[in-house]
Parts: structure tokens; C-alpha cells; sequence
């Protein structure tokens, strides 16, 4: 077996003082890599080992810049894009309410990049041995020692005996050789150790949680407003003498807003009904958009009354295009959706009145388009334009 | 060194010509109220340098022995709250919410009555100023002794005062915050604003400290002060402008929030109107741009860096305290020559007050104990 590589070689110095003017003579000896192990931190000697300035800051400021970007970024996407939510008649972007978040998402990534970034980039993480940890000497360098240790550079010779008399020279004693660490590659016997704990690791945690879980089923974690003392609707209760939650309301009641239809005939509803929208774009829009869900099953899209169900449905389907109903008042058409006619049911409960009568007026245009006067076609060709 | 006095004395002489013709220029409510603005300022710089020099016994820290003397002297402007405070009392009736006729129909007002009347208004203000001139004498007036006996027991003394100061201060501060600030327009609550004012205080405190500090290591009397104190005066007064943010902050955006029109009239006026620039100016210049200008370690190092952003500093304490005090004059930018022959005649008397306490006692703390290892200290 060949002599272990070298690591570089260490010496103790026994005050601060002595390290610090040790370095600059290891330094004109020629000594580039030097190395200082201390048990505090020593005035002076970033500047006497020439370390270069840390990139931690660089890093901590990006990432804290990162992290107050992106928190002030969820807050407002989600706030005022994505789900904007009306808070206390405030705008949806009411960025000084984002600022507490944004401080915090700073100060999170800065600090988490501080903490891992010193053990990654410094103390090199996945890496848990240094040769200085082994060394005879560290039980003095946490005491009350100082070391300096000269490392082999990778790209040019190194003579440990030199370095050690140099260290000597310098004012060192308990001057040692450390060996290269050994890097084992993990083998196949690691690999199985290693994925079958983290494999138990999960069976117990997952095991924990259904355990948990089938033990305390329930015990809910917070109760906010879950219980009220409150019945909702169909909920029985024995405080009424009719053991029913809810109440029927007073004889002759109406919604609000509701509008009854009082004649009891199609005829009579086309005498007293009016329509009351206007015909305009977004009211025909309105139209077709509900003549299509509700009405065009039955009636065909053009209103036509040829079904799509075809002959299963054993009614036929009024055809609106008929003369009969292109010659009725609105009121009739508009009677016959609330209140059903023949097979067909009333859909006052589906529809409201304003769709109702919004599908009216896009019947009206949809007989219109199958039956236009001359003079409609020719205004269509020329573009829309009056003559 | 008189050549200098004499100017500072004409200059100060024809600053208080022209405070007194404001008074009658511009009537009484504008005169009062620069007066209240710089009898606060005046407060906060003296009780700033105070809490810097409890601070240091409190903490027992080392590094900030030599500058010691620096704070100490300038709270010699204490003792000159005594005569502004007294005649800051005649401005009671005219420029304060709650003395004016009526406000005994306003509920808010009603609320606080037992607080805010003549009495106790006056109790409170006596009780305060009867309290920061002992304390000065307590702090400031045995260290100085202390440089002839070189006894070292005042040191443990200094530090056994120290904490029943802070707990008062805190306390007599809050009460002059709400006073003299607040209760001008007595209807608004905020509970933070005494905080708001003691962050004002201490950075103000520390610029000026830092200015004296500077001008005196120029002069030669500071020599054996290093660049690594300054740095530390720095980095504290880099801390204490991103509290004051904070609190600032913290008490905007929960009046922002909340959006109560009790409270939230006192932000309308302030930040709406002419009175909007002045908020941006404030909300720029007393954060970001001492919070930019000193983040790096270098910057903290740089003397004229630090000079730069003291004075600096300084001027946006004035613009806090315009901005918290002139709306009550009414809607509209209450700047011009009023506010000049002010800031001209405070100035110039402060300038002529520091310019004595510049001789008391020797210039560093040459009785306490811990100078020689407060010399010592160093930076890594």
C-alpha cells in the first residue's frame, strides 16, 4: 500500500499574535494556500490570509430580492388577476396591504439563503469530514490554540517537509502531516441501507398519521363557525307544533320583485302583456343564448319545430315560423313560456322575465330571418347602410 | 472661535426678529405652530441624545465609551426645553382641537376630556420636563463629575439609573407625543404615535451625534476615535431609520385598513392635496434614502457619507414634524418665510447652545473604567 496523498501540513501557534505575523513570512516563502483554525475570531486576519470577500452577500441580497418580488407578486396576481376579491371597498391591487408579506417573503429567502448557502458554499454540506477534524491538534485549536495550515496546492509541487520546516521557522510546534480524506464511492449494500430507511421513515410516518387519524376521527382541529345554534333549510325542529325548521310564509305573500301573470289565457296575455326590453344587440344575444338552452330542444334552433329528439317525444312542437304565431302580440309567446301550453311545461321557474322576454324579442328575429322583406335583404347587401 | 460666535449671535438675533414678526405678520396660528414643531424637534434631539447615553450604560457596551461625551453634550439642550416649553403653554387656546369653543359637542373630544383640560395638560407637561432635566443632571451631570474624580462606582451608578430612565422616558414621551402632537387635532387615535416620535427622536439623536462626532475628530479633539465607531454609529443609524419605517408604516396601514373615518381624516389631510408631495418626499427621503445610502458596509465607513445622510437626516425630522404639525393651519402648503425666520433662529440659538457644551468636561469620558477597552475596539 502506497503512502496516503497529502492534505496539506498543520502547525500550533500559541497566540493570536504569533499567527498573524507567521502568515505574511509562510506568504514570502512562497506559501499561497494558507489556512487559519482558530477557538475565536481573530482581529485581522481576513485581511493577513487576503480572503476574498464572501459571495454570501451577493447571493443573500438576490434571493431576499427574489423572495420580496415574488411574495409582493402571489399577493397581487392572486388578489387583483387571478380571484380578485372586493376587500372594504379598497381596489383590487391595494399594493400597501401586499407590504407586510413582501418584508416577510424577504427576509425568509434572505435567511434561508444565509443559513444554507453557509453550509453549502463554507462548509461544503454534503461533505462531513475535514482532515483538520483529525487531526492530533484539534483538541488544542478548540481550546486555546491557534493553527495555520498549508494546503497542497492542486497545480504545483509540494515538499511536506519543506512546509514543515517553514512552519518551524515561523515560530510553529506540534507540526503534523494531514492525510488526503478518503472518498469512498457509496456502494450497492449503501444504496439499499440508505433507500430502505428513508422507505421505513415513510412507513412509520404514514403509519403515525392513519393512526392517528382512525383514533382521533373526531376531533376537529379548529371550530370556528362550524357549530351555530341556527336550522337550515329541511331541518326538523320540535320548537314548531308542526316539527318542521322552516316556516311557511303569511297568506299573500310575494317575492320581491315578482310579477304575477294575472290572465289566464295566451289570447288575454298577448292583449295585457308588454314587452318591456328594448331591441338591441345584447338583448338578442341574451335571446338566442336562452332560446338555445331552453326553447331550440324542442323548437329547432330556427324554431321551426322540428325536434332533435326526434319522434320519442309524442307532442309536436308548435313551429314558430308558422303565420299563426309570426301574428301574435309578444304577450302571447311570452304566456305560453311562463305557463307551458298543451305538452308543453311552464318555465317560469326556469327562466326570468327578463330572459323570457329577451327570448321573445329573438324570436321575433329569428321569423324576421326566415321570412325577410325585400327591403331587409337588399340593406344587408349593401352593408348595413340606409338607403 | 468668538469671531464664529458673534456671527451665530446675529444671526440668531435676526432670526428672532423675524419669529416675532410672524406673530404679528402672519398671525398667531402659524407662529404657534412652527413653535410647537421646533420645541418638539428640540425635545426629540435632546431626548434622543439622552436615551443614546442611558443606552450605552444599559447595555454595558464597550465600543461606544469615547463617543459617550458626545450625546452627553448634546443633550445639554435639555435644559433649553424649560423656557421654549413655557412659552409653547400660550399656544394652548389657539391652535389645539380641544380648547377651541364647541368642543364639548364633539363626542371624540368628550371622550377624552378627562385627559385633555388645562390642569392636567399643564401637570403633565411640568411632571415631563421636571423629569428629563433631573435625569440629565442624574446622567449627564455625574459622568461629567466623574471626569475629576475618576470614581468608578458613578459608572455602576450611571448603570443602575439607567433602566428606571428608559421605562420613564417611554413613558413621558408617549405622553408629550400625544400632547403636543396628537391632540392638536384631539379627535384622531393613534396608540403607535409615541413610538412614531421616539423613532424620530433616536435617529435624529444619532445623526446629530454623528455630526458632532465627525466635526470634533476633524478638529483633532477625537483622535483616538476610529473609523470602526463611526461605523458602528452607522449601523445604528441605519437600524433605527428601518424602524422608523416600520412604525410609520405599521401605523399607516393599519389606519389605511381599518379605513375608519375617525381616524382616517388625519392621513387624508396629509397625504392628499398639496400636502402630497410632502408625503412622498417624507416617505423617499426618511427611509429609502438612508436605508440605500448606508445598506453597504462600506458606506457605513465613509465619513462623508455619514455627514451626508446626518444632515440629511436631520432635515427629514424637520419635514416629519412639518408634516404632522401644518395641516392644522388648513389645506395648503404652509411653507415660506415664517418657516425660514424658524428654522433661522433655532438653528442658529442650538448651534451657540452646542457650541458651549462643546467645553464641558474634557472631550471624552476620560473617568469611566472602560475607556482604554473601549479605544480598543476594533472591526473584524
Amino acid at each position: 500500500m502506497s503512502e496516503p496523498a497529502v492534505y496539506g501540513v498543520l502547525a500550533l501557534f500559541p497566540s493570536a499574535e504569533n499567527l498573524l505575523t507567521a502568515i505574511p513570512k509562510l506568504k514570502a516563502g512562497g506559501y499561497s494556500e494558507i489556512d487559519a483554525y482558530t477557538p475565536y475570531p481573530v482581529h485581522g486576519l481576513d485581511e493577513a490570509l487576503d480572503l476574498p470577500k464572501s459571495k454570501l452577500g451577493i447571493l443573500v441580497f438576490l434571493m431576499g430580492a427574489f423572495g420580496a418580488l415574488g411574495a409582493f407578486g402571489l399577493a397581487w396576481w392572486t388578489n387583483a388577476i387571478n380571484y380578485p376579491l372586493l376587500m372594504g371597498g379598497k381596489p383590487y391591487n391595494s399594493w400597501p396591504a401586499w407590504i407586510p408579506v413582501t418584508l416577510e417573503g424577504a427576509i425568509f429567502f434572505g435567511t434561508f439563503t444565509a443559513g444554507l448557502g453557509m453550509l453549502i458554499l463554507f462548509n461544503k454540506l454534503p461533505y462531513f469530514g475535514h482532515p483538520v477534524l483529525g487531526s492530533e491538534a484539534m483538541p488544542d485549536i478548540m481550546r486555546d490554540k491557534f493553527a495555520l495550515l498549508l494546503k497542497k496546492p492542486t497545480d504545483s509541487p509540494f515538499d511536506p517537509d519543506a512546509a514543515a520546516k517553514a512552519l518551524r521557522a515561523a515560530g510553529g510546534d506540534a507540526v503534523e502531516v494531514l492525510p488526503e480524506p478518503i472518498h469512498e464511492k457509496p456502494g450497492a449494500a449503501w444504496w439499499a441501507r440508505t433507500i430502505a430507511a428513508i422507505a421505513a421513515a415513510c412507513l412509520v410516518a404514514a403509519a403515525g398519521t392513519v393512526g392517528a387519524i382512525k383514533i382521533f376521527p373526531t376531533i376537529p382541529p379548529m371550530v370556528n363557525m362550524e357549530n351555530q345554534p341556527r336550522l337550515d333549510p329541511e331541518m326538523p325542529d320540535s320548537f314548531f307544533a308542526d316539527d318542521r325548521g322552516m316556516r311557511m310564509p303569511p297568506d299573500g305573500t310575494v317575492p320581491r320583485g315578482d310579477m304575477p301573470i294575472l290572465s289566464d289565457s295566451p289570447q288575454s296575455g298577448g292583449r295585457s302583456l308588454i314587452n318591456p326590453l328594448p331591441i338591441s344587440a345584447r338583448v338578442l344575444e341574451r335571446g338566442r343564448h336562452m332560446f338555445d338552452l331552453h326553447c331550440a330542444v324542442c323548437h329547432d334552433r330556427l324554431g321551426t319545430g322540428k325536434p332533435w329528439l326526434g319522434s320519442g317525444y309524442q307532442a309536436q312542437p308548435a313551429d314558430l315560423q308558422s303565420s299563426t304565431l309570426r301574428s301574435v302580440p309578444d304577450g302571447y309567446i311570452y304566456w305560453v313560456i311562463s305557463q307551458g301550453y298543451g305538452p308543453m311545461p311552464a318555465h317560469a321557474a326556469d327562466i326570468s322575465p327578463d330572459d323570457r322576454w329577451a327570448i321573445v324579442r329573438y324570436i321575433r328575429a329569428l321569423q324576421r330571418s326566415q321570412d325577410a322583406p325585400e327591403q331587409d335583404v337588399r340593406w344587408h347587401a349593401i352593408g348595413g347602410r340606409k338607403e | 472661535m468668538t469671531r464664529k460666535s458673534w456671527i451665530l449671535q446675529t444671526l440668531a438675533a435676526i432670526g428672532a426678529a423675524g419669529v416675532v414678526a410672524v406673530y404679528f405678520l402672519e398671525g398667531a396660528p402659524r407662529f404657534w405652530a412652527n413653535w410647537i414643531l421646533w420645541f418638539v424637534f428640540l425635545a426629540c434631539v435632546a431626548l434622543g441624545s439622552l436615551f443614546l447615553v442611558a443606552l450605552q450604560h444599559i447595555t454595558g457596551s464597550i465600543w461606544s465609551v469615547p463617543l459617550r461625551r458626545v450625546p452627553e453634550r448634546v443633550s445639554a439642550l435639555t435644559l433649553w426645553i424649560i423656557p421654549v416649553a413655557i412659552i409653547a403653554l400660550f399656544s394652548l387656546p389657539v391652535v389645539f382641537s380641544w380648547t377651541q369653543p364647541g368642543a364639548d359637542k364633539i363626542t371624540p373630544l368628550v371622550l377624552k376630556a378627562a385627559w385633555l383640560n388645562y390642569p392636567f395638560f399643564i401637570a403633565r407637561l411640568a411632571v415631563c420636563v421636571a423629569f428629563w432635566v433631573m435625569s440629565y443632571y442624574l446622567l449627564v451631570g455625574r459622568s461629567m463629575r466623574q471626569d475629576i474624580t475618576k470614581n468608578a462606582s458613578v459608572t455602576v451608578s450611571l448603570q443602575r439609573y439607567s433602566p428606571v430612565f428608559m421605562i420613564l422616558l417611554a413613558l413621558s414621551l408617549t405622553s408629550f407625543a400625544f400632547d403636543w402632537i396628537s391632540s392638536l387635532e384631539a379627535a384622531w387615535y393613534s396608540d403607535i404615535f409615541g413610538v412614531y416620535l421616539f423613532a424620530g427622536a433616536v435617529t435624529s439623536a444619532l445623526a446629530t451625534t454623528l455630526l458632532v462626532t465627525v466635526f470634533l475628530r476633524r478638529r483633532g479633539r477625537l483622535p483616538a476615535v476610529t473609523g470602526d465607531h463611526l461605523y458602528n454609529l452607522g449601523g445604528l443609524l441605519f437600524g433605527f431609520t428601518i424602524f422608523w419605517g416600520y412604525i410609520a408604516f405599521s401605523q399607516y396601514l393599519l389606519q389605511w385598513y381599518a379605513d375608519l373615518p375617525e381616524e382616517v381624516f388625519w392621513f387624508q389631510q396629509r397625504t392628499s392635496g398639496p400636502m402630497k408631495p410632502v408625503f412622498m418626499l417624507l416617505l423617499i427621503g426618511h427611509f429609502f434614502v438612508p436605508f440605500l445610502a448606508l445598506m453597504t458596509r462600506k458606506a457605513k465607513k465613509n465619513e462623508r457619507r455619514l455627514v451626508w445622510v446626518s444632515i440629511w437626516v436631520l432635515f427629514m425630522e424637520f419635514v416629519d414634524l412639518f408634516w404632522l404639525i401644518s395641516p392644522i393651519l388648513g389645506r395648503g402648503l404652509h411653507l415660506g418665510w415664517p418657516e425660514l425666520a424658524f428654522a433661522l433662529f433655532f438653528l442658529s440659538a442650538g448651534f451657540l447652545v452646542l457650541k458651549r457644551a462643546m467645553s464641558a468636561g474634557e472631550d471624552m469620558p476620560v473617568g469611566d473604567p472602560f475607556l482604554n477597552a473601549g479605544l480598543r475596539f476594533h472591526l473584524q
